[in-house]
């Protein structure tokens, strides 16, 4: 879904985020995703299954996992550790990205903390998730919300870095006092466009750890995945990978819309 | 101190009242240490403005100029001497003075409203008491049609009428303007500057404004203080008997402005 152009506001971020607003643009965009289920249907024709199932055997077993209610058990329990997660990896992301890029001593404190654990991948942390969480949603939702700290901490703190001092003096002028004021009323609006685009990306990579998180046996969609996997089920792989590919297209394409909505004074 | 470079003589005023209504700048001194070696930016800079006098800063690049607009806001501080607003000394910025800059520095978030009424929000005033000022600066400055725009539609000379009147909302005793104009295509600057005089008529407040246009100074000041560079320095201060509305074709005109030019340097 390569239509982020970023222009033509008008409110309605639906149509925009699909590009359905270009007709020439959503015929093509068409014509190159039958052209690839095409592709896909004859070469799945000089395969076995276990390598690569046909498209309609997919469609059948998606259907199958629909109706046995199998798939929305799983769509259930993966979203009850991708929401706490993600919220709690945007919310301290934020928050942190906020207090450490304001308060130099913060910064300063917390540097060295910051270069040591940064590159430590989340999965890495998938012992601590066990230890202090146990085999079950919070421990994924921990897991989930490392990955999107890091991601929004990053963000929010460049933000706020690029914040012009000269609002900051308008502020100041115009009688804001004290940190609190100056960070609610001209340092958040200023760099929330920043913020914005952090916590959109975060979404799109917590969703991608929900995966990651369930291989400790966590059920969710990316239980289902490993699981098919290891029973060589690649049409019920591939099922489930397109559930994961919905749902993100559903919320990028949601908050996209809310984006939009909040930063309709942008240029 | 106060009554530095002024030939007031009316004796019947003390000069603590004198103090209390305008703004006096006192042996102002600002040093920057630039790796290891002291940089003089600002050498004993004095001078008084009278309350409701409109008088302009100019001089050449390097003088300084900026830098005591900063410190006379409360934005930076200085290394030497001191600030009275109403005969308070300025420790920061304060709501007495309204300060323009000349990137006009809207909050781009805001709209044109919610912009001129920002100060306001941090003042006891009640929320219908707000929104009535808001209406009543808009007006002041010919944007009530705009008040729900958001910064990025509007022109550069829009922008600036919108920081004016921001800045005039909380009704500062004292209006700071570092060259405001500088941004504007010239014929919106002139059409700014005649809008600038009349607010500043209809309004009475003191105007500080700082410029490197020797003719814009001209046109607006009661007096213009001229400054030197290397230290930056007051060389000296030139009151501008010249009727208004002044023409630029006027001799007594052309006559000032050539003066104001020498004593920069800048040639006739």
């Amino acid at each position: 879904m390569a239509t982020d152009t970023g222009r033509e506001f008008d409110g309605s971020g639906l149509r925009i985020g699909l590009g359905l607003d270009d007709p020439r643009r959503l015929f093509r965009g068409a014509a190159g995703l039958v052209g690839f289920v095409a592709l896909w249907y004859l070469v799945s024709l000089t395969q076995p299954a276990i390598v690569l199932p046909s498209p309609v055997a997919v469609a059948a077993e998606f259907r199958g996992q629909l109706v046995s209610g199998t798939m929305s058990a799983a769509l259930v329990s993966s979203v009850r550790h991708w929401v706490p997660g993600t919220i709690a990896g945007t919310g301290l992301g934020v928050g942190a990205g906020v207090a450490f890029a304001w308060s130099g001593l913060l910064d300063d404190v917390t540097a060295p903390l910051v270069r040591v654990l940064r590159p430590v991948p989340p999965l890495a942390l998938i012992g601590f998730a066990i230890a202090w969480f146990g085999l079950n949603h919070a421990g994924a939702a921990f897991i989930i919300a490392v990955g999107g700290f890091w991601i929004n901490f990053y963000a929010t703190y460049g933000a706020v870095e690029g914040v012009s001092d000269d609002l900051i003096d308008v502020g100041r002028t115009l009688g804001v006092r004290g940190d609190l004021d100056m960070i609610r009323s001209v340092v958040l609006p200023a760099s929330l466009p920043g913020i914005m685009t952090g916590i959109r990306t975060g979404l799109g990579r917590c969703w991608m750890l929900v995966i990651a998180a369930e291989i400790f046996s966590v059920p969710g969609i990316g239980r289902e995945i490993l699981r098919a996997s290891n029973n060589l089920r690649v049409d019920r792989a591939i099922a489930y990978i397109l559930v994961l590919s919905l749902l993100y297209l559903l919320v990028d394409v949601a908050f996209r819309a809310v984006q939009r909505r909040v930063l309709a004074w942008q240029a | 101190m106060a009554g530095v470079n002024r030939g007031s003589g009316s004796g019947d005023e003390s000069t603590d009242e004198y103090v209390e209504a305008g703004v006096a700048v006192d042996a102002v001194g600002k040093t920057y240490d630039e790796g290891g070696t002291p940089v003089r930016a600002l050498d004993d800079v004095s001078f008084a403005i009278e309350s409701g006098e409109f008088v302009c800063v100019v001089g050449p690049s390097g003088c300084g100029k900026t830098t005591l607009f900063r410190i006379i806001a409360g934005l930076t501080d200085a290394t030497g001497g001191e600030i009275r607003v109403a005969g308070a000394p300025v420790t920061g910025p304060t709501r007495d003075m309204g300060v323009v800059f000349q990137e006009y520095h809207l909050f781009p978030w805001l709209t044109v409203a919610e912009n001129v009424g920002f100060g306001l929000e941090r003042t006891d005033r009640s929320a219908t008491e707000r929104e009535q000022r808001v209406d009543e600066m808009l007006d002041l400055v010919g944007l009530t049609e705009f008040r729900d725009s958001y910064p990025k539609s509007l022109s550069g000379g829009m922008k600036q009428r919108v920081a004016i009147a921001r800045s005039l909302a909380v009704d500062p005793e004292l209006l700071l303007m570092d060259e405001p104009f500088g941004a504007v295509d010239a014929q919106t600057r002139e059409m700014l500057q005649r809008e600038l005089l009349d607010v500043w008529g209809s309004t009475g407040k003191t105007v500080l404004f700082v410029t490197h246009d020797v003719a814009e100074a001209v046109t607006l000041a009661d007096r213009i203080v001229v400054m030197a560079a290397e230290p930056g320095r007051v060389a000296e201060i030139v009151d501008v008997d010249v009727p208004r509305p002044r023409e630029r074709g006027d001799p007594a005109f052309g006559e000032h402005v050539a003066r104001v030019r020498e004593l920069i340097g800048a040639g006739p």
